[in-house]
Formats: C-alpha cells, structure tokens, sequence
C-alpha cells in the first residue's frame, strides 16, 4: 500500500486535516482572516474522532485554552493571523516557560496591526522567534507549497512533544487559500509516526517533572493519573513550584535554550532546488519560493543558472548550511514579503553584509517577473 | 496541453470561487495540475473579487496567473472588470455581463469580447441566480476547449448536493448553448 495519497484541498483546509490524522484532540481558537478555514475545518473533523474545537471569545481565552488541553496531556491546537499572534503572546511566554506543548497556526496577511486582512505577507518572522518577552528559543516551521501545510503540522506535533513547548507553523495567505493538488502521507503512515510526550512511570514521590538533563524538556505527565506538579509562569524548582534562588533560575532558562541548541538536528529541515551547479542563490521561504522556482526555470532558460536555498525550518535558523553557502556564492539575493527580517538573519549567519534583497510590502504576492528582472539587474 | 490561463472576476458574494475549483479540480481528475487562487478584498460582500485558474500537463508553483498571459476571462461586476482586464493577453476573450459590465471602445478593439447575459440566463432560463457559476463554468469550458466535457459535467456535478444535479446540468447546458451561439455570431 502506498504511503502517500492525492488531494484537492486548500492550505489552511490541509493544515485541519493534518493536526487531527497527528492525533490532535482539542482545538481552541477565534476566527481571523485569513485563517479561519482552519478553524472551520477543524471543527468539523474533531468532534467525529472524540475531539473539540472550542469558539473561545477571543484569541487570547483561545490559546489559554489550547494550553490547558496541553497540560491535560493531549495534543492541542491554536490557528490565527498576526493581529491574533500578538494578543497570543504573553501565553505563548507562559507555554514556553511551563514546557507545555502546543502547536500555533500563523497565516500570515499585511500589518502591523489589523493591515491588509486578505492578503499576503511574510512581516511576522521575527515576531516568531520572540513573541512574548524574556529568553527563550522558539521552534519555527514554514510551509512553502500546499503539501508542506500538511506535513509542517504533523511535524510540528511531533516537535512540540519532543520539546515540551510550542511550535508555530507559519503558512501566508496564498499558501493558505490555494486550491489545488497535494501529494501527502496517509493518515495511517502520519499516526504511525506519532512519536508521544516522554512520561514518567516511576514511584509518585519520586517524580521531579524539572528535574531533568540540561539539553532536556520538562517530563510532565498528563493530569489525572496520580502526579502531582505545579504549573507557574514564574521561575520554578523540580517540582514546578515558584523559586527565586539564583542557580535555579540561572539554570532553568539555560535549559531551554539547550534543550533546543544541542537538538538542532531533530529540528532543522531545508530545501536546495537546482543549487549544484548554480551560480546566483536566491533564498526564499513560504510562497515567495513558489515564485522564486518558476522565476528559476525562466532564468535557466536565458542561461542564468540560479538556485534556490529555502528554510522550513526558520527558527532555529540554519546557520551552518547558511555560513557554507555564503562562503560557496558570491551572488546572493533574499527574497520575502516584508522589509528584510530574514535578510538580516542570513547578514548574521553568513557572517557578510554584501547581500542583495527584493523585499515588498504592499500585500501583493511577488510574481515571478519581478524576481527576473531583479537577478539581470543586481547581478 | 500548454497552460490555459483564465480568470473570473465579480464581486464578494457571487460565487465566481466555485467555478475556478471545478476546472482545477477536473484538470487534476484528467491527469495533469489545476490551481485555483482567489484574490479578494476585505469588503466580505461587494468587494472585487478574482479567481485565477491555472491548468497544465506540467507542474504548476506560482498560484496567480501572470498579467498578459491570461487567455480568457469573464466578468460579471464592471468594478471588478476595470481592475482586472489588463491582465488579458491581446487578442484573448472576454466574456462579460452586458448588463453590468461597460467596456470601452478601445477595449473592444484590444480583445475579443463577448456579451452573454449571464445573471438574467441563471435567473430566468435556469431559474436560480446561484447557477451562474455553472453557466460561467460551461461558457468558459467553451471557449477555451479546456477539459473534456463529461469530467468537467462530473466534477461539478460531485461539489453539489444531489437534488440540485439537475438544476446545474440545465445552466450548463444554456451556458454550452449561448456560447455558442456568441461565437458564430
């Protein structure tokens, strides 16, 4: 039997239908363009498999109450857009610091604040390394292609768990509302790759669900099965219960930063299109990199051999494969629908500032031509 | 097949959406990649709204069609018409609502346009204002000779609900027929 199967769906409709075949049982949330088909999708698929998908009254009563299905043990979901990450925020810093594992949903449209609602940008990548304040190390995925709505949210689950944190999975409007083919897993190969939330079988008493490795997640096991813990924003020992002795809080905020540092492999994912024999690196993420492939071919076709580096996983970002390619390609250009967030990312991790960029920011998607005409000017 | 370019145009509301997934989903159904992308206002009702229909036998990335390759369009709202027929190839078709849609002079000169009353054939031939997105499914599917007619009339026929199979195959068949006749006019 095959592993994969074809579906007509839309980006957002995809990303419903992957949180629940990896196993997501709660949805908690408030509609907002341009990701509301994810909620409307979700909620007609949970109830059918034992699930809910709760309307909260806003999107912040939304993710406290994502989190509290997360804390409860089962996988749990929140979608919005930017206006909706930025009143998520402050719980996004609660999910980080109690270790509770979450999966976010950001298409992205047009801000700062309400902006352009229908349509597309990338302006919230930054925002999702550091949504909420303090110190902490976000896991972020983006899908660049109708497929990957699918199985970013898959992989996002499983990250989450492995972690004990939120991951948000970051698609745009026009990934979102794309209609058309997608090859994805069956849901029996996604189930089957569900790797759960590490628990702890031991005595009782003798559970420390902080008390774990310096490159390790917090060990919570899901309420109601005879664990006692305490869950608390503020600094916490082993047991969860708030501290403020200086080793503790030194080492707490250490581990969060190490648990996801030292695991990088688990987390990184790339893709490299035409980059072997290419001359110029275009570097692109979400649907820019739809328009940067087709204006690839066109480039070829002049004889302009140019490539494509995309990160899926943009935070942490890949900062080794990153330093290589820039030390491989003189010529380099960044491509996103903002003003240069990631471009600034790639200045750092490349450790060079001669980079070009074609950035925009008036809701429009790039088109192909504008990627063209930008290489034969630059280079 | 090289790829058919077409794009409808009408307001919020008047469910031009429909149309462009049935000829995306009809191409994947015959073998080959259909997308459709929808690019509309955040005025919910009465906002322009277009659709982008791509079909080809190779992989389609970019979900928008590009301004100058589009083969065909139609158009049942004048604001959306004005915003959006700059994107037509020259010499391509468009069909418009005449009762709703004023082209100028020079627009006739630059592309090939038709007058097929659209609204009023769903309204009073069909007798349902929401076939109109079949209509516009079969006139389209006529000019363009996209798709093999029984898959088109089989995946249309699978997006709505059985009790209204009927209805829908009657718009089709109108909007075959006044297609016709506009192009042996």
């Amino acid at each position: 039997m095959s592993d994969t199967r074809e579906v007509i769906s839309s980006g957002n409709e995809l990303a419903a239908m992957a949180a629940v075949d990896a196993g997501c049982m709660f949805f908690g949330g408030y509609p907002l363009t341009p990701s509301s088909e994810v909620m409307h999708k979700i909620t007609d698929l949970l109830p059918a498999v034992g699930g809910a998908a709760m309307q909260m009254e806003d999107e912040i009563a939304g993710i406290a109450a994502a989190i509290g299905a997360g804390m409860s043990g089962v996988r749990s979901l929140t979608a919005t857009s930017g206006p909706g990450m930025s009143l998520k925020a402050e719980n996004l810093g609660l999910a980080q610091m109690a270790e509770v594992p979450l999966v976010v949903i950001n298409v992205m449209r047009g801000g700062p604040s309400t902006g352009l609602p229908t349509r597309v940008a990338q302006g919230d990548i930054n925002q999702a390394k550091n949504p909420s304040h303090g110190d902490y190390k976000s896991i972020t995925l983006c899908a660049g292609n109708l497929a990957e709505c699918y199985t970013e949210v898959v992989r996002a689950f499983n990250l989450a768990d492995r972690f004990m944190q939120p991951v948000i999975v970051l698609l745009d409007e026009t990934i979102g509302h794309m209609h058309a083919k997608a090859v994805i897993p069956t849901a029996e190969a996604v189930k089957a790759g569900i790797k759960p939330r590490k628990t702890f079988d031991g005595p009782a008493e003798e559970y420390r669900p902080y008390d774990v490795a310096q490159d390790e997640p917090a060990v919570l096991n899901p309420m109601f099965t005879g664990y006692r813990y305490n869950f608390t924003g503020l600094h916490h020992d082993a047991d969860g219960f708030p501290t403020e002795e200086k080793e503790t809080c030194r080492k707490l905020i250490d581990r969060l930063f190490r648990k996801v540092d030292e695991h990088k492999d688990e987390i990184e994912l790339n893709e490299e299109y035409m980059l072997d024999d290419a001359d110029i690196l275009l570097i692109g993420y979400g649907s820019a990199s739809l328009a940067i492939k087709e204006a690839i071919n066109e480039l070829r076709k002049d004889g302009i051999k140019a490539g494509m580096f995309r990160p899926i996983t943009v935070w942490p970002s890949p900062e080794e494969r990153l330093y290589e390619l820039g030390k491989k390609f003189d010529k380099v250009l960044v491509v996103e629908l903002n003003q240069g967030q990631y471009y600034e990312e790639i200045q750092r991790a490349m450790e060079r500032h001669n980079i070009e960029k074609l950035t925009k920011t008036n809701g429009r998607p790039f088109s192909p031509a504008d990627i063209i005409e930008k290489v034969k000017e630059v280079f | 097949m090289s790829r058919i370019v077409m794009r409808f145009t009408g307001v919020g509301g008047q469910g031009v959406l429909l149309a462009g997934e049935i000829f995306a989903a009809a191409k994947i159904k015959a073998g080959g990649y259909g997308v459709k992308t929808a690019t509309y206002t955040s005025q919910v009702r009465g906002g322009p709204t277009v659709v982008d229909i791509q079909l080809d036998d190779k992989e389609i990335w970019y979900p928008y069609a590009i301004d100058g390759q589009i083969d065909f369009m139609l158009s049942v709202a004048d604001k959306s018409y004005q915003l959006f027929k700059s994107g037509v190839k020259e010499g391509g078709t468009i069909v418009i609502e005449p009762n709703l849609v004023n082209p100028t002079d020079e627009d006739r000169k630059k592309w090939n346009i038709v007058e097929i009353p659209i609204i009023t054939i769903a309204k009073e031939e069909v007798g349902n204002v929401i076939t109109q997105s079949v209509v516009a499914l079969a006139i389209a599917n006529e000019f363009t000779k996209a798709l093999d007619e029984k898959i088109l009339i089989d995946t249309m026929l699978s997006k709505v609900p059985p009790k209204v199979h009927e209805l829908n195959l009657k718009a089709y068949e109108l909007g075959k027929k006044y297609a016709q006749e506009a192009m042996n006019k």
